[in-house]
C-alpha cells in the first residue's frame, strides 16, 4: 500500500455562527485546506464528510455545491464524537489503497444548544429516575473510578481545565481565550461532581479539513510541508462487563492506541505532542493512561508535574482542547489532526511545541468509537 | 383498572404483580447482560443468553452527584453505577445516603418504586427502581 501524506490542513475559528449553515462552514474549511495545499477541488478524487448530527443530509454533496460539483464520490459519516477521525481514517484508506491520489476529509458541525446527552428510549423519562444520562454525569462517573482507585483529587481534575484554557489564550482559532485560574475553575457552577462548568467542553460550531495525498502526489508537489500519516486507526468498544450501563471510555481508546503504535512502529516515548479527547477534564486524565503517556494510576501526578503543559515533556492539548478551543462534534476529530500538522510544520505560532517531529491525535465517540492518528514530519 | 408497566428495560412483572430484575447470561462464558441479545456480546457464542432473576443486592462501583441536569429535572441526585451480586451492572439513582458517606464498594439494595409517579398517555403507572444503602453502610 502507498504511504499517505497530509498536504493541506486548516480550520475556521471555532465559535458561534448563528447566520451560517453547517455546510457553509464545512465548505469554508475545505477551501482553506485546499489553498493550504495549493490544490483545486478539481484535483480531489473523493470526499469524506463528517458530522454527528447532519451526515444524513448529504453533507459532502452540500459542500461541493458550494465549491464545485466535480462528480466524485462523497462518503458522509456519523460516528458520534469520533466522526471527524472516521472521515480522516477513511480518506487515508482511500489514498493508501491506490483508489485516489487526493482525498478531502472535512468535518463540520453546528451543535445543538444546551447540555448534550442521551434521549429516553423506553418508558418514563429516565433522567433522575435511573441516574443520569447527561454527558457530564457519565464522564464524572468515569473519573470517580480513577479517584476511588488512585486518590485522584478534584484539584487534579481541575488543573486540566486551568492548563487547557491557558493554552487556548495562544490559539487565535479557539472559541474561548481566557485564563481560568484554579480558584475560578473550582468556583464555577458544579454540574456533576467532580465536574464544574469550566471542566466541561465548550459547545460551539466549527469546521476543519485536511487534504490527504498519495506518496506519488506528495513527491510531485514537493515534500517541504508534507506530514506523513504513520498510524490511522478506528476501533469500536470491545466487550467490557459494565459497558454500556456504565460508559467505558478507556478500553476502546486503549485498543486504538495499541493498534496505532503498532502500525506506526512507534511508542508513546516517541511523541512530541498529543491532542486528546478532553470532552471533560476527567477524560483527559484517563486518556493519559489509555494512551500510555504515563503508568497506571499516575495521571494525577503527571498533570501536577507540568509535563503535559506547553514546555513540558509531553504537551497535551496545546490547542486549548475541547474544553477551550471548543467541541463542534463532527469537526473535532479533523481539527485535532490540523493542530498536530501545524506543529509538525513549525507553523503553530505562540503555542508552537519546539522541534515537534511526531504527534498523536485522539478522539472518543460515545457509543463507542475511538480514532487515533500518529503523524510525522515528512 | 389500568395495568402498571415496567418503567425500565430490565424490570419484569411476575403474574402476581411483583417486580423483579431480569438479566441474561451466556451459557458459554457466563457474562451477564441487562437486556436480551441474539448471541453473546462477550464471546459471540451463538447460543442465546438465558434469562434469569437477578440479585437485588450489590455494591456501589462509581457515582456522580448531579447538580445540573436537563430542564425540569429535580437536582441534586446521585447517579450510581451498581454491580449486583450476580454479575449484572445497573445504573440507577441512589437515595437517602449523605454525599459524605458515599464510598466505592459500599453495599446497596435495589428497591422497586412507582417511577416517580410517572404515567403513560393513558394514565397507567410504571414500576421503577432506585438504590439505597444496605447492611452496615449507613
Amino acid at each position: 500500500m502507498s504511504a499517505a501524506y497530509i498536504a493541506g490542513a486548516d480550520m475556521i475559528a471555532f465559535g458561534r455562527y448563528p447566520d451560517r449553515t453547517y455546510y457553509e462552514l464545512g465548505a469554508e474549511a475545505a477551501l482553506l485546506a485546499l489553498d493550504d495545499a495549493g490544490l483545486s477541488i478539481k484535483q480531489v478524487g473523493a470526499v469524506y464528510a463528517s458530522s454527528c448530527f447532519n451526515a444524513q443530509s448529504m453533507l459532502g454533496q452540500k459542500v461541493l455545491k458550494e465549491i464545485g460539483q466535480t462528480g466524485v464520490p462523497c462518503i458522509n459519516v456519523s460516528n458520534a464524537c469520533a466522526s471527524g477521525a472516521t472521515a480522516v481514517r477513511e480518506a487515508t484508506m482511500a489514498v493508501r489503497s491506490g483508489m485516489v491520489d487526493v482525498a478531502l476529509a472535512v468535518g463540520s458541525e453546528k451543535n445543538p444548544r444546551g447540555m448534550l446527552g442521551g434521549a429516553p428510549a423506553f418508558g418514563p423519562p429516565v433522567e433522575g429516575l435511573f441516574g443520569s444520562e447527561s454527558m457530564p454525569a457519565v464522564f464524572a462517573e468515569a473519573g470517580m473510578v480513577h479517584a476511588n482507585a488512585y486518590g485522584t483529587t478534584l484539584e487534579q481534575f481541575a488543573q486540566v481545565a486551568v492548563k487547557n484554557h491557558h493554552h487556548a489564550t495562544m490559539n487565535p482559532k479557539a472559541a474561548y481565550r481566557k485564563e481560568t485560574p484554579l480558584a475560578e475553575v473550582l468556583a464555577s457552577e458544579m454540574i456533576a461532581w467532580p465536574l464544574t462548568k469550566l471542566m466541561c467542553s465548550a459547545n460551539v460550531d466549527g469546521a476543519a479539513a485536511v487534504i490527504i495525498v498519495s506518496e506519488k502526489k506528495a513527491r510531485e508537489m514537493g515534500m517541504a510541508r508534507m506530514v506523513r500519516i504513520r498510524g490511522s486507526v478506528l476501533t469500536s468498544d470491545p466487550y467490557e462487563p459494565r459497558n454500556p450501563e456504565m460508559f467505558d471510555a478507556s478500553s476502546v481508546t486503549r485498543l486504538a492506541a495499541a493498534q496505532a503504535y503498532e502500525m506506526a512502529g512507534l511508542g508513546p516515548e516517541d511523541l512530541d505532542l498529543v491532542e486528546l479527547h478532553d470532552c471533560f477534564a476527567t477524560a483527559e486524565l484517563l486518556h493519559y493512561e489509555n494512551l500510555s503517556l504515563c503508568g497506571e494510576g499516575e495521571a494525577g501526578r503527571l498533570i501536577d508535574s507540568g509535563a503535559t503543559a506547553l514546555g513540558g515533556r509531553i504537551p497535551v492539548n496545546v490547542s486549548g482542547g475541547l474544553l477551550s478551543k471548543g467541541h463542534p462534534i463532527g469537526a473535532t476529530g479533523v481539527a485535532n489532526v490540523v493542530e498536530i500538522v501545524e506543529h509538525l510544520r513549525g507553523e503553530a505560532g505562540a503555542r508552537q511545541v519546539a522541534g515537534a517531529k511526531i504527534g498523536l491525535a485522539h478522539v472518543l465517540g460515545f457509543g463507542a468509537a475511538a480514532g487515533v492518528h500518529i503523524l510525522e514530519k515528512a | 383498572m389500568l395495568q402498571t408497566r415496567p418503567g425500565h428495560k430490565a424490570i419484569r412483572l411476575a403474574p402476581d404483580g411483583s417486580a423483579f430484575i431480569e438479566g441474561y447470561r451466556c451459557g458459554a462464558c457466563g457474562a451477564a447482560f441487562p437486556e436480551p441479545t441474539m448471541a453473546c456480546r462477550a464471546c459471540a457464542d451463538r447460543a442465546v443468553p438465558v434469562a434469569y432473576r437477578a440479585s437485588e443486592t450489590g455494591k456501589l462501583y462509581s457515582w456522580s452527584v448531579v447538580h445540573r441536569s436537563y430542564p425540569g429535572i429535580a437536582v441534586p441526585f446521585v447517579s450510581a453505577i451498581v454491580d449486583l451480586d450476580d454479575g449484572l451492572t445497573l445504573k440507577g439513582t441512589l437515595r437517602d445516603v449523605a454525599v459524605a458517606d458515599l464510598n466505592a464498594g459500599m453495599p446497596v439494595r435495589l428497591e422497586f418504586d412507582n417511577a416517580g409517579g410517572a404515567t403513560d398517555k393513558d394514565g397507567a403507572g410504571y414500576v421503577g427502581f432506585h438504590f439505597t444503602a444496605a447492611g452496615d453502610a449507613a
